[in-house]
């Protein structure tokens, strides 16, 4: 399985920078690229040092815009090239969003696309955010209030020039996405480690490194976290979950509210799986279909989702999922 | 009341300030459930036992049959909510088991 990696952030926060960095380091050099433009001339392609070959430039408008079609074709041709052996090897990809791309059409197509399924899964979300300019550009430009809203990892840019760290953008980056850590990068230079490397679920394996991804004690007190109209939370629940119920319930939550559901990841202990959890990933109207691990990461064994949303109210989602269960169990005891 | 419709009442009360719509819900004696809302009327109380639906919903004297609370959320919403533009969407169902 080749891992995807979606690295996004407004425009100017430093994204081609961080990526030329990391491309330098011999441990990438079996990387294939996708760098999105928004414009007619693409400048980012001449600023990557890598293989040619393995760099793929859209330059026919937002990635976002186009995802459908544009981004599953390119990656399918990536793979045949692959295949083929006429391109390098490579075990992962990097997708470079455009500055102003809506990053969840590009997490869907990554999750479900048929012409990619089974060989590339997503990796994680990577979004960069300027320091100086950030708390501005989160004022303004509402995209990028989503962009990181979606991350698994947050990096703080060009924080060599925007003096002391400012705590006031710290604080409103874990507002708006207080699962995701703040890593931060001087001249687009990090350990690619901590931003990429630490692959968190591991589909062949079937491991998962549950505190790293779901991070559900960033949430102070497992309350709602509300900054902007972005609200993040987590629903724990001791007892197991049914199938059905969970499937009523993702189908339920994406009928009425899933343009609003910005992200929404979990392990849940399904009552007929005691033994092997579920991990549930999904992305607005889109779930990635579940995965099994094969055993409990931990001594844990409590359901915990955590919700990145637009103003989908905490007590509807626990009503929802609740008078679900109760109606399945009741359904369940008549049989 | 019976657990089913306490939590269909906590649902429908949940439901209405997510919507941000004003309006009432109340228990009757006789287990229903009652929503008043921008000058409608809904009545959900369970179905007999004798037919295949769990809900019977009543909206402004029409009567309709909703096999669970999907449904019933769903058609709650619809009378209540004009802009609601209903998506229907389908999760693969979860197996049962790892495969």
């Amino acid at each position: 399985m080749i891992e995807a990696l979606v690295l996004t952030g407004f425009l100017g926060s430093g994204k081609t920078t961080l990526l030329a960095h990391v491309l330098r380091q011999p441990e990438f050099s079996r990387t294939a690229v996708i760098i999105n433009e928004f414009g007619e001339i693409g400048l980012d392609h001449d600023l990557i040092e890598t293989s040619e070959e393995t760099v793929i430039e859209l330059q026919t408008g937002c990635l976002c815009c186009k995802i459908s079609n544009n981004l599953a074709t390119t990656l399918h041709e990536l793979l045949r090239r692959r295949d083929e052996g006429s391109v390098t090897p490579f075990t992962r990809v990097v997708i470079e969003t455009s500055g102003l791309a809506d990053p969840a059409p590009i997490l869907q197509t990554l999750m479900t696309d048929a012409m990619i399924a089974g060989r590339i899964v997503l990796g994680g979300v990577v979004t960069t955010v300027d320091a100086v300019h950030g708390t501005g550009t989160l004022n303004r430009e509402e995209i990028s209030v989503k962009q990181v809203a979606v991350a698994d990892r947050l990096v703080l840019t060009k924080t060599d020039l925007a003096g002391p760290i400012q705590f006031s953008l710290i604080r409103r980056l874990e507002d708006l996405n207080a699962t995701a850590p703040v890593l931060s990068a001087q001249r687009g230079q990090i350990d690619p480690a901590r931003l990429f490397e630490s692959r968190i679920y591991d589909p062949l394996a079937k491991s998962l490194d549950i505190q790293s991804w779901l991070r559900v004690e960033a949430i102070p007190d497992g309350h709602s976290h509300q900054r902007h109209d972005v609200d993040t939370y987590a629903i724990v629940r001791r007892d197991p979950i049914r199938a059905v119920t969970l499937t009523l319930f993702l189908e339920t939550l994406s009928e009425h509210y899933g343009a609003y559901l910005l992200r929404l990841k979990g392990i849940v202990n399904i009552l007929e799986s005691p033994d092997r959890p579920a991990v549930i990933h999904g992305v607005q109207h889109v779930f990635h279909p579940p995965s099994w691990l094969t055993r409990w990461p931990s001594d844990d064994h409590r359901s915990r989702m955590i919700f990145i949303t637009r103003g989908i109210p905490r007590g509807w989602v626990e009503a929802l999922l609740e008078a679900l269960d109760a109606e399945i169990a009741a359904v369940s005891a008549q049989r | 009341m019976s657990a089913a419709s306490e939590h269909l009442h906590t649902l429908m009360t949940q439901s209405l300030l997510a919507w941000r719509l004003i309006g009432s819900v109340q228990s009757t004696d006789d287990g229903a459930i009652l929503v008043c809302c921008q000058s409608h009327t809904i009545r959900i109380e369970p179905a007999p036992p004798d037919l295949p639906f769990r809900w019977i919903v009543i909206i402004d004297g029409r009567t309709r049959a909703a096999i669970s609370l999907v449904t019933v959320l769903r058609q709650v919403r619809a009378a209540l909510d004009p802009g609601y533009a209903t998506m229907r969407v389908r999760i693969a169902p979860f197996p049962l088991m790892p495969t």
